[in-house]
């Protein structure tokens, strides 16, 4: 096998429907992506935890007034030069400011405590890009 | 109080994510009569925060009512998601679901 062939992938794309069903095999799709990267365990498991989260963030929140046909969500993995990892969650929706209330809205919490940078981008539907420091 | 007649086992395993919110909320709302409950999450594989605020909100009525619920997490990355939340002392978890009835049998004393 010539050594190309032998080269993990450094990029991954999906795009679907926004609906709940979806969500889990997006997140383990992530997850085998990490896995071919050689990912820790403990390291892969928290990225994908994070990425769940903004993929139900969207499935929850995002299209409250979109017709069913246009409700999609995408997540895009890559693995930089540097060992950065970055995953965006993106969806065509409307981004909602929340107050926060008790007993919900633990998902972006959950993201800031995992990733090492986050930032969220409204100004075409949402994109939530998560920047992880790989650990392999 | 007799331990097993009171205490009400609620047993979740696999995937405890979006998908299947109604389904946890239906299984925790079955329970609303029990004076005591063990939710025995030790075979859950994988926990998001959708699940973790059906069960905060269980907890929460729960607590109001005097009823006792101890939590079974064996999952590292369960654990890890209640950490992250910030909701470690929002739950009585034990790895071993002997602790958990333990518990629940001298709260029952009490």
């Amino acid at each position: 096998m010539c050594p190309a062939m032998r080269a993990p992938p450094s990029e991954l794309r999906l795009r679907c429907p926004a609906q709940s069903r979806y969500v889990a095999p997006v997140r383990r799709a992530l997850s085998a992506f990490l896995q071919a990267l050689e990912f820790e365990r403990h390291s892969l498991e928290d990225v994908a935890t994070a990425a769940g989260e903004a993929l139900a963030n969207i499935v929850e929140h995002a299209y409250a007034n979109a017709a069913t046909d246009d409700r999609y969500l995408e997540l895009r993995a890559k693995l930089g030069r540097h060992g950065k990892l970055s995953v965006d969650v993106s969806d065509g929706g409307s981004f909602v400011e929340r107050r926060p209330l008790p007993g919900r809205g633990f998902g972006l919490r959950i993201i800031r405590a995992i990733a090492a940078q986050l930032t969220i981008d409204t100004s075409e539907g949402t994109r939530i890009r998560m920047m992880f420091d790989s650990k392999r | 109080m007799n331990e097993s007649d009171s205490i009400k086992v609620i047993r979740f395993s696999g995937e405890l994510e979006i998908a299947r919110k109604n389904e946890i909320r239906n299984a925790l709302a079955a329970s609303e009569d029990a004076r005591a409950v063990l939710l025995d999450l030790a075979e859950v594989t994988y926990a998001d925060s959708i699940a973790l605020t059906e069960l905060l909100r269980y907890c929460i009525t729960a607590q109001r009512e005097a009823r006792p619920v101890a939590l079974v997490i064996r999952t590292p990355q369960f654990a890890r998601l209640v950490q992250y939340a910030g909701l470690a002392s929002a739950f009585k978890i034990f790895q071993d679901s002997r602790d958990a009835l333990e518990y629940l049998a001298e709260c029952a004393r009490q």
